[in-house]
């Protein structure tokens, strides 16, 4: 098992960076799957953590340089790698003038995730920070617990307003109850509530839009008979709705929300590079 | 009588910093004015830090110093009793950002016949902050410590520091510092006994030798020192934008950074871990030292801090010494030996074990300020907080922050580091 990777180029850095920094406000533990192509966040539906699941994908080509990697075996080119992304988004963040980050997979008193950030330095060489990450290695029996989840048979499937707008809207809320409820229908409409004994509060958003999905089942150009003003509902914990929205930093290009009713939302927020799905499980 | 006052918003910062910084190392400082300027000193309750910032005189607008003579007290008129001020100074400095822009002049009195010290601040709009705090007579401590005599010696810009330690995470406890003449290196420590010394992400820094002002390596070495307690150093010595020099030695000796500057000169002493090897440290019998001898000096069994009152205290003639614990218990066990003699205090806390984290946790035997054994009561009384609260001596660890505290977003709390009295 190897892996080596190095980012050369600011911005490059400043995404990843970013991307961890995301994971890291989602989840305490994670696991970071390495393919030859693509790395994974991925954070699975246990009960430790609520009935939350992520799952973040980048194309590896768009941030490192150089990215070797050779998996447990050669027909499973893959790492399955458990870290605690807090840990990573400290070493990337104060690398954010580098010449260059180096990440690879080392062996030190356990295995590690060792980041080395050359800095410029006042001297003819430069500085070195090493970070040792602590990384648990996942045996191939247990990868069949991370593999990507399927989109769920939802009942709207909506674009989500402005994130900035929708998170000062859920953080004012949060102080009032732990739960919220989002309902949307496919006329673009969604509204965010929440029900206490003294009191209720709605907010409303029009116009957001439905992304035309197409079913594999049915041809794009049947009729569906669908009540475009019927409201599909959830009720979810308040704290995990605002822990995805207070972590993005940059607005995705494209920001939807599949909801099935009384069952499970499901958040997918793409960058030109990341995806990142999200579900919360709805509250009984 | 004292008085001194500061005018510029630029000095009065690197003053309230240097409160800050002293705040870091305990709950409580001996503000002692002497002819030549103003000289804070702080030691944190296990003996393991000890700061002290001086001020000369031309750092302030205006210094006045005169010594007054009791006649209330004993036949002999005392020299100006050093003053012991605790943490309840720290809110008049508490926001630093505050300082900087509302507060014009910075007065500062004290008068030692109702043991008051005043420090009044001239804000803008005509307000006028003033806090009289009443301060115990106290001799002050300070460590005798040989910079001349260490093998080791690093300058570099305050930037340079801060841009090293900003790597490490502000609940690092612990860093190493190793040198050899080819390169330094600063790394997270982790003590092998907690528990998750295997999941904790460990840190490491390389520099090169040219990236110091001054660099001298006279013997490899290791020393491991608390970062915690140097926080406080960092930001002041930016304020000062002055050089910061580090002296050192091998494990278990102390550490010291200091900022000598044309109008103010600070440094702070850090015990060092000593490397677990060395613990067979024989017991040695606790030494007189005369004032007249040479200050006993680091031999490789002692791993302590020495600390001596800086002048004459009315002291008692007779020489005390106080018995250690029993020698049967060696392993995680100080004594504190505290010996007085005609002309000076010296306590030298001795270790057994040479690990410092256990001094930091275990008791002190005798409140280090306590010299003549009169109690006295702890007034304190700010006008600008208009409360009043009489605390016995020993209770200080009941401090008054129930008193309006100003948010800070600039500094950590102070640390706790506490004796169990």
């Amino acid at each position: 098992m190897r892996f080596r990777a190095k980012i050369v180029d600011l911005a490059c850095l400043n995404h990843f960076s970013r991307v961890v920094n995301t994971m890291a406000r989602l989840a305490k533990m994670c696991t970071l799957r390495l393919a030859v192509d693509k790395l994974y966040f991925i954070l699975s539906d246990k009960v430790d953590n609520g009935g939350v699941s992520v799952w973040c994908e980048l194309c590896q080509g768009n941030f490192f340089d150089e990215f070797q990697m050779e998996g447990v075996a050669a027909e499973h080119n893959e790492i399955y790698l458990e870290l605690v992304p807090e840990n990573l988004s400290r070493a990337l963040k104060t690398a954010q003038n580098a010449k260059t980050v180096k990440i690879k997979l080392t062996n030190k008193h356990c295995p590690c995730l060792t980041v080395s950030v050359e800095l410029p330095s006042l001297s003819s060489t430069s500085r070195i920070v090493t970070h040792d990450i602590p990384v648990g290695v996942i045996p191939r029996r247990l990868w069949r617990d991370f593999r990507e989840p399927s989109v769920p048979d939802f009942d709207v499937s909506i674009y989500l307003p402005v994130l900035k707008t929708m998170k000062s809207v859920v953080e004012r809320m949060k102080n009032l109850s732990n739960c919220i409820v989002i309902e949307a229908n496919l006329s673009g409409e969604m509204n965010l509530k929440i029900e206490t004994d003294l009191v209720s509060v709605t907010t409303h958003f029009k116009d957001l839009g439905n992304p035309p999905w197409v079913s594999d089942d049915e041809s794009p150009s049947s009729a569906q008979v669908k009540d475009l003003e019927n409201m599909a509902e959830a009720r979810i914990d308040i704290k995990k709705l605002l822990q995805l929205l207070a972590g993005q930093q940059v607005n995705p290009t494209k920001a939807l929300c599949n909801i099935v009713s009384r069952r499970i939302v499901h958040f997918i927020l793409l960058h030109e590079d990341v995806s990142l799905q999200y579900f919360i499980p709805a509250l009984a | 009588l004292t008085e001194c006052k500061l005018h510029l918003s630029s000095f009065l910062l690197v003053f309230g910093r240097a409160i800050h910084a002293i705040a870091r190392i305990s709950d409580e400082f001996c503000f002692d004015p002497v002819e030549k300027g103003l000289a804070l000193r702080s030691v944190n309750s296990s003996r393991s830090a000890c700061a002290y910032v001086f001020f000369s005189s031309m750092f302030f607008q205006h210094y006045c110093w005169a010594a007054v003579s009791e006649s209330c007290q004993k036949e002999k008129p005392l020299p100006l009793p050093c003053k012991l001020i605790i943490k309840s100074v720290l809110p008049v400095f508490r926001c630093i950002n505050m300082l900087e822009r509302n507060v014009e002049k910075c007065n500062i009195y004290t008068n030692s016949n109702d043991h008051h010290i005043t420090f009044q601040l001239i804000c803008k709009h005509g307000v006028v902050k003033t806090h009289n705090l009443t301060f115990q007579e106290c001799d002050p401590l300070q460590a005798v410590f040989a910079k001349h005599m260490c093998p080791n010696v690093l300058k570099l810009q305050s930037r340079l520091l801060a841009d090293i330690m900003i790597h490490f995470p502000m609940s690092q406890e612990e860093v190493t510092l190793a040198v050899t003449p080819m390169k330094v290196c600063f790394r997270s420590y982790a003590d092998e006994d907690t528990a998750d010394y295997s999941k904790a992400m460990h840190t490491e820094i390389q520099l090169n030798p040219d990236e110091f002002d001054y660099f001298q390596v006279g013997v490899d070495s290791e020393v491991t020192f608390c970062l915690k307690e140097l926080r406080g150093l960092l930001a002041f010595s930016e304020a000062t934008s002055s050089p910061v020099s580090i002296h050192f030695d091998v494990s278990g000796k102390p550490i010291a950074f200091s900022i000598d500057d044309m109008v103010l000169e600070a440094s702070f002493i850090l015990a060092t871990l000593s490397v677990i090897g060395d613990e067979a440290a024989p017991e040695q019998p606790p030494r007189v030292s005369q004032h007249q001898e040479s200050k006993p000096h680091w031999n490789g069994n002692s791993h302590n801090m020495e600390l001596a009152a800086p002048r004459s205290p009315l002291a008692k003639q007779e020489t005390k010494i106080i018995p250690k614990m029993s020698n049967g218990d060696c392993t995680g066990i100080e004594g504190a030996t505290i010996i007085e003699t005609n002309d000076c205090a010296t306590r030298e806390l001795r270790s057994t074990h040479s690990d410092y984290h256990k001094v930091r946790k275990l008791q002190s035997h005798l409140p280090y300020f306590s010299k003549q054994g009169n109690k006295a009561f702890q007034l304190f009384h700010s006008l600008f907080f208009g409360a009043i609260s009489f605390k016995e001596k020993d209770a200080i660890n009941d401090t008054l922050h129930s008193l309006a505290t100003a948010s800070d977003t600039e500094e950590d709390s102070v640390p706790t580091q506490r004796s169990q009295v």
